[in-house]
């Protein structure tokens, strides 16, 4: 997925995606969101998460490392944070044209779904999506019958590897920290 | 006899009170049961537990000179309750390290120790319920988030000594689909799937009323995998005399 330029607005480290979600519907943004998680131990150093959004709401999700789309990049997209987020907006013109991409798309409400597990966060979502695209299917990278929020769960606890990132990651973490804050000789 | 709990996420709003009181709640039909509000910093266990208008909490113990524990232990709905302030000022005030002793003192008396803990690991108050107890129960929500933050809490309680009692899915949506996520999760997780409870109105309401869902609405689904979680737990005995010493000492875990 090329990324056309656009306009810089937002630029921070934020711990979860669903402030990257509530921040692009908070001033409803058109143009896209990049996510890059911070701590990639394990992962790709250029691994990083795009969604784009129309007026606040979700349109396309697409992650650089696993070259997927649609509910597939949500998956790939969920890796504990911090990330860096940068919001950047464009024409609708140019959005247009990079939203025809059927096989990229994503239900409005499914990002907040999968990637937050905020239920409210993606009810103000469907809230503010027209009305054709509410029950809009997920799309052709996914599964066609894989309508539930549970297979992108599955898919992600099948994913050994990034598990054990994520677990690499915290033990080093809490080893880190222990010495930090005197618990030195906790440490198994 | 006793065994320490830590009740934890590393997420915010999965459910660890209500866990933790209804766990609490469902192991007082066998054993003696003390809470403890270990979140320190967010406490909210006194409005789930009616316990908002009292004199003395925890922070009030965890000072140089402050109040016995006794004074901050309530018998309520079948348990020994010990709620936290909320104000940040008692936060600020408050020694971390203090908890230890809490710990030590209480359980001499008691069978099951349940630490309420708090929804991050960011701070040593924050991680010193997972580093005082013997196990964890991890609450999980079938979402990647909730599932990402408990795969942490564990990685944390195993490096500082603290093994995994088991799982609880809380807030289910789909009783059906949440099977084969807890199926899958269990390569990761130690210790068995205690629960999955549902998404249940009760449990909202329950909080509102400021009572524990078992008290609540002891007939509701959710409160009944609440029992179930309780009777799946198999609750281990330390050895009763040198309890207090492990807690005061609970930098060392005993070998195991
Ligand atoms: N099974 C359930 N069904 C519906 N609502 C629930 C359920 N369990 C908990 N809740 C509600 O979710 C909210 C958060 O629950 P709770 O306070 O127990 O979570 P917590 O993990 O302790 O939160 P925090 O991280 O803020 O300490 C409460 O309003 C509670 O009533
Ligand atoms: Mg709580």
């Amino acid at each position: 997925m090329k990324l056309p330029s656009g306009r810089l607005v937002h630029s921070r480290v934020v711990d979860d995606p669903g402030s990257a979600l509530a921040a692009a519907l908070d001033r409803e943004l058109t143009g896209y969101a990049v996510l890059e998680p911070q701590e990639t131990l394990l992962l790709a150093a250029d691994a990083r998460g795009v969604l784009t959004f129309s007026e606040g709401v979700p349109v396309l999700a697409y992650h650089t490392e696993t070259d997927r789309g649609g509910p597939p990049a949500l998956a790939d997209l969920a890796v504990p944070g911090p990330y860096r987020l940068e919001l950047v907006a464009l024409s609708d013109a140019v959005l247009t044209d990079l939203h025809d991409t059927p096989a990229l798309r994503v239900p409005p409400g499914m990002p907040a779904e999968r990637l937050a597990g905020d239920h409210d966060l993606a009810a103000r979502t469907r809230a503010s999506a027209p009305d054709d695209r509410v029950r809009e299917s997920p799309g052709g990278d996914a599964d066609s019958d894989e309508p539930a929020q549970e297979s992108a769960v599955e898919a992600f606890l099948e994913d050994e590897g990034k598990i054990e990132a994520i677990r690499e990651q915290a033990r080093e973490e809490a080893r880190e920290r222990a010495s930090e804050w005197g618990l030195d000789d906790v440490c198994e | 006899m006793v065994e320490a709990f830590a009740v934890a996420s590393g997420k915010g709003g999965t459910g660890k009170t209500t866990s933790t009181l209804a766990l609490g709640m469902a192991l007082a039909e066998e054993y003696d049961v003390t809470v403890i509000d270990a979140d320190t910093g967010m406490a909210n266990l006194l409005f789930h537990a009616g316990l908002s208008s009292v004199d003395t909490t925890l922070h009030d113990v965890l000072v140089e000179g402050g109040a016995p524990v006794e004074d901050a232990v309530y018998d309520r709905f079948g348990m020994s309750v010990v709620p936290c302030g909320t104000s940040l000022a008692g936060f600020e005030a408050a020694e971390p390290e203090r908890l230890r002793d809490v710990v030590a003192t209480l359980a001499v008396d008691t069978d099951v120790i349940l630490l309420d803990s708090p929804a991050t690991l960011g701070s040593k108050s924050a991680v010193l319920p997972i580093v005082l107890a013997d196990r964890v129960v991890v609450v999980l929500q079938p979402t990647i988030p909730a599932l990402s933050d408990g795969l942490k809490v564990q990685e944390y309680a195993h490096s500082y000594g603290t093994e995994t009692a088991g799982t609880i899915f809380n807030k289910v949506t789909d009783p059906d689909d949440v099977q084969s996520v807890a199926e899958k999760s269990r390569r990761y997780f130690d210790g068995p799937t205690l629960a999955t409870v549902p998404d249940s109105d009760a449990a909202r309401e329950a909080r509102r009323a400021g009572k524990p869902l078992l008290a609540y609405a002891p007939a509701a689904e959710a409160a009944e995998a609440y029992r179930g979680a309780a009777r799946d737990l198999d609750v281990r005995s330390g050895a009763a005399d040198d309890v207090a010493d492990r807690f005061r000492s609970a930098v060392i875990p005993e070998p195991r």
